[in-house]
């Protein structure tokens, strides 16, 4: 079987973050990187899957500057077979421009099974594997919290409001992963030095036009101190005017 | 020669033999299964604590009943046996008597410290009978006991010493003008009274059959050993010649690790082979009294860790599979402690011992993970054995190469190494505590031309966690009152990776520890203090393996030193009296023998204070519970370690605990809430700031 999993490389989430002088982008002194989450748990399906269908190849996919070959290393680490960087100067905020280099890239691979986080935790767009599907004409399962893939056919579970959808879908197909289908390993020491010396192929990204670009950056307003209203049944009245006229959730 | 010459020599000869067939097949089983590891260095050391633990008995004495017991049977049998070679001589050359080259007051010396020397074997060993068959300590009763070996090993002792007494004693009936005579004061004695009982012809034969029997026990009792957990007589004086000798400072070093070894296919161990031959000459020295499992805080507590077991299984691992390693085929092998528990690792084919290995089949990961690396297996054990190498061997293991550990530790791992902090806070929110505080950071001092003289480095706990910035604050208060040129290292500060190499993740650690060095050294940093035992310990002891070499002062140390010298300027006011009981950390104290500054620091700043102690203290404290990374997980099995302690120091009565790492802050501040107790947990530097002269400048008096 084989496999391809796309992956970001994204800020670490724990920093504060100012915005960059351009006013559209976001400062990135002092910021570290990792691979975003989902794609992280979408990195251990397909290695959980080609595991039980050894043997078979993981390629795990990336679209950036040379700096995403660590992410693609970590990927690697954790057990994938090869590499694949699409080198760009810099992403495109258009979902849509690096959808088409992935799909170029993803064309001819004969892949099985195409993974993707169900979004980046940095654009949050939640668009680039549904993208890819419609680009290369496949099925495609977004947002799976449960996954079983045999016999030439997929059935995923993922959840809609108020309930659990139950989809059933032919291979090859992209599965866009959410949270709670799994957790990520943790690269063993083994793995780490063994992914030095996986191949990692890289070649410029055939990126799209973009049709969406960032104007500009804002961030949001200070959140305002709490405010206590009074204490016990008395202050019901109030906490509900001010639910009300101000915070106007009632 | 007579016939009886004759054949007690070819007995000896066959005895000696059968030993050294033994123990080169021990030899070989260590050396060639165990990894190479130096060893002889630092030789002084090595010899002062053969001679002090080894000789004098210091570790074995730290359990007064036993450890006396223990040390009559040890030196009586260092004098016994220069007597029991005069035996062995006597068996191929009859008449042989040290007397015939020493002078009589001498040979009368010897011949007396013999008798007196086996009465006093013979009264300890008596007494050590009675307390395994009748007081039966508990220490005995756990998870391994050999009762029936360890009761035929001290009645074969008692009968090496009453067969000497009577062969002295029927010598002394037919022979009563022989030159051992002098000295014969028992035998002597003795035979006065039986005199008139035993004709010199009839003590002759009970003196022959006396002797041949104590010759024969004795030869019996040597190649007894190798086969029984007594193989200790042999090998503990080795094994404490070859312990870890770094002392005090450095004792609990980690076994550095090369990452850069591009051909290394195993990282820790999973098996016997990936342990050094260091850890297996351990195991041979074992000899399962337990006093490491019964100063285990997770085996106190109940958990399922025990370092007995962890060091008996090593031997019995070893014991099972090196004679297939090294090509010996049926070997004796002795039950194992999981054929005890009802498992199989017996083991009856060599495909089926091969298969299994030390992890898993013998120790299990619930086991290594219960382990607060507290280091008091280690203290405890007299023959210097290192249950925690083992456990922390096999822990690097099972991150390592396997990536099997709690899944709590998963988000501390990510945190690390996302965030140089095992929580996930901001990096950026490293140096709020020091705001409107003017403290600089060595970026600022550096930029300014300013080269600080002291670097305090505050650690995640110090940074993040809101009761632990509270000691940030009050020893930061102490270092400005004394005036003191320091700085932090503020957003640049980062985890220098202690949780993770003691959780087994020693490629985390490295990279944390590097970068941590990569700063100090850009601001020349040579000395730091922290208030973080785990960071002291760490920064001090470990970086230097990787090239990273700064003098680290605890805080207590430093305050201490401070206080001495009059620099902290402390309110006159003498207070009320205040009786307060301190809980040894064990990273300050087992780990660098810093036990008397935080006591001193309390004394020097309360001078009224009334310093108790608890049950245990000092190099018998109890940990707290959270190292060895257990900070990060649940405590789920048996009773908590820290309301374990807490009680222990509410016991005392006193009115506040006071406390010098913040790990041990948050566990005795969640057990004295556990016990609903109001006694508050302070940290000595904010017992220290808490007496700060009123007067002092105003910039001071922020909290």
């Amino acid at each position: 079987m084989k496999i391809a999993v796309c992956i970001k490389r994204v800020p670490v989430m724990e920093v504060k973050f100012a915005i960059g002088k351009d006013g559209a982008s976001v400062d990135e002194t002092g910021l570290k990187y990792d691979v975003n989450d989902f794609d992280l748990w979408a990195v251990e399906a397909a290695l959980q899957l080609n595991e039980k269908n050894a043997p078979g190849e993981v390629t795990v996919i990336s679209l950036g500057t040379d700096a995403a070959q660590e992410q693609i290393r970590k990927a690697l680490s954790m057990g994938a077979d090869k590499g694949v960087l699409l080198k760009a100067d810099r992403l495109p905020g258009d979902a849509f421009a690096v959808a088409e280099a992935l799909a170029a890239e993803l064309k001819d691979g004969g892949y099985d099974v195409i993974f993707f986080g169900k979004k980046s935790i940095d654009a949050d767009n939640s668009a680039t594997g549904a993208m890819v599907g419609e680009l290369l004409g496949l099925p495609v399962v977004t947002g799976v919290s449960k996954l079983e893939i045999a016999g030439g056919k997929g059935t995923a579970h993922r959840a809609v409001e108020g309930g659990i959808e139950v989809l059933e879908f032919p291979l090859p197909a992209i599965v866009t992963v959410d949270e709670g289908l799994n957790k990520e390993r943790l690269p063993s020491l083994k793995g780490i030095m063994a992914a030095k010396k996986k191949p990692l192929e890289s070649r410029p990204a055939q990126l799209g036009t973009a049709g969406v670009t960032v104007q500009k950056m804002e961030l949001p307003p200070e959140r305002a101190a709490g405010r206590i209203v009074g204490e016990g049944a008395a202050a019901v009245p109030e906490l509900v005017r001010l639910l009300q006229s101000e915070a106007k959730v009632l | 020669m007579t016939t009886g010459n004759v054949v007690f020599l070819v007995i000896l000869l066959l005895a000696a033999a059968f030993l050294a067939y033994n123990a080169q097949r021990l030899y070989r089983y260590m050396t060639m299964v165990g990894k190479p590891e130096h060893r002889l260095d630092d030789p002084a050391r090595r010899l002062w604590n053969l001679l002090t633990i080894g000789f004098a008995q210091t570790k074995i004495l730290r359990d007064p009943t036993a450890g006396t017991s223990h040390a009559a049977v040890f030196w009586g049998f260092l004098v016994v046996t220069i007597g029991t070679v005069e035996v062995f001589v006597q068996g191929v050359w009859d008449g042989f008597s040290y007397a015939s080259f020493l002078p009589a007051p001498l040979y009368a010396l010897y011949a007396l410290s013999q008798e007196l020397f086996a009465l006093l074997i013979l009264a300890a060993v008596s007494f050590l009978i009675y307390r395994r068959l009748v007081l039966k300590p508990k220490r005995l009763q756990g998870d391994v006991v050999h009762g029936t070996e360890a009761v035929m090993i001290l009645a074969t002792i008692a009968l090496l010493m009453v067969t000497l007494v009577i062969t002295g004693t029927m010598e002394a009936i037919y022979e009563p003008d022989a030159p051992s005579g002098y000295g014969r004061l028992v035998g002597h004695g003795l035979a006065l009274g039986l005199s008139g009982v035993i004709s010199p012809e009839s003590a002759h034969t009970v003196r022959d059959v006396s002797w041949w029997t104590h010759a024969i026990a004795v030869l019996g009792f040597i190649n007894f050993l190798p086969y029984s957990k007594h193989l200790h007589v042999l090998v503990s004086l080795p094994n404490v010649f070859l312990s870890n000798t770094s002392g005090p400072g450095t004792i609990g070093a980690m076994r550095p690790m090369n990452l850069e070894d591009e051909t290394a296919e195993q990282f820790g161990a999973s098996d016997v082979e990936h342990l050094s031959w260091k850890n297996l000459l351990d195991g041979y020295a074992c000899t399962e009294c337990g006093r490491c499992t019964a100063a285990c805080p997770a085996n106190i507590t109940g958990k399922v860790l025990s370092p007995r077991k962890i060091v008996v299984n090593t031997r019995q691992r070893l014991m099972e599979k090196a004679p297939l390693v090294v090509g010996d085929v049926g070997e004796f092998r002795r039950p194992t402690l999981v054929e005890q528990e009802g498992a199989d690792a017996g083991t009856q084919t060599a495909t089926a011992v091969l298969e299994n290995r030390l992890l898993d089949n013998y120790i299990t990961e619930e086991e290594l993970w219960a382990c607060t690396s507290c280091r008091a297996c280690v203290q405890e054990c007299p023959v210097s054995i290192d249950q925690l190498d083992i456990i922390n061997e096999l822990r690097r293991n099972l991150v390592l190469m396997e990536s099997r550990f709690p899944e709590e530790l998963q988000p501390a791992f990510q945190s690390m190494e996302r965030n140089g902090s095992p929580w996930a806070f901001s990096p950026a929110a490293r140096e709020e505590w020091a705001q409107g505080l003017d403290i600089p950071t060595m970026a600022e001092a550096f930029e300014r031309g300013a080269r600080p003289d002291l670097l305090f480095w505050v650690g995640c706990m110090g940074s993040f966690d809101d009761r632990a910035k509270k000691i940030t604050v009050a020893f930061a208060r102490v270092l400005k009152a004394a005036g003191v040129d320091f700085a932090i290292l503020g957003q640049e500060e980062t985890c220098n990776g202690d949780p993770a190499r003691r959780m087994g993740n020693e490629y985390l650690y490295q990279t944390l520890a590097k970068g941590a060095i990569e700063t100090l050294d850009r601001y020349e940093v040579k000395t730091v203090v922290t208030f973080c035992p785990h960071c002291f310990h760490q920064i001090g002891n470990e970086f230097p393996q990787l090239g990273g070499n700064y003098e680290v002062i605890h805080h207590t140390t430093y305050i201490e030193r401070l206080l001495q010298e009059g620099r902290v300027p402390l309110d006159t006011d003498e207070g009320k009296q205040l009786t307060m009981v301190y809980h040894d950390s064990c990273y300050l104290g087992r780990y660098n023998d810093v036990y008397d500054a935080p006591r001193a620091t309390l004394k020097r700043a309360l001078p009224v204070v009334n310093l108790v102690e608890p049950k245990r203290t000092k190099s018998r404290g109890l940990c707290c519970g959270a190292g060895g990374g257990r900070m990060w997980m649940e405590e789920t099995e048996g009773k908590r370690i820290n309301v374990e302690r807490t009680e222990e120091l509410l016991a005392t009565g006193a009115d506040a605990i006071a406390v010098a790492c913040p790990f041990c802050m948050t566990m005795m501040t969640d057990g004295v809430t556990a016990k609903g107790s109001e006694v508050p947990v302070l940290d000595i530097s904010e017992v220290v700031a808490s007496r700060l002269a009123t007067g002092a400048p105003a910039a001071l008096a922020g909290d």
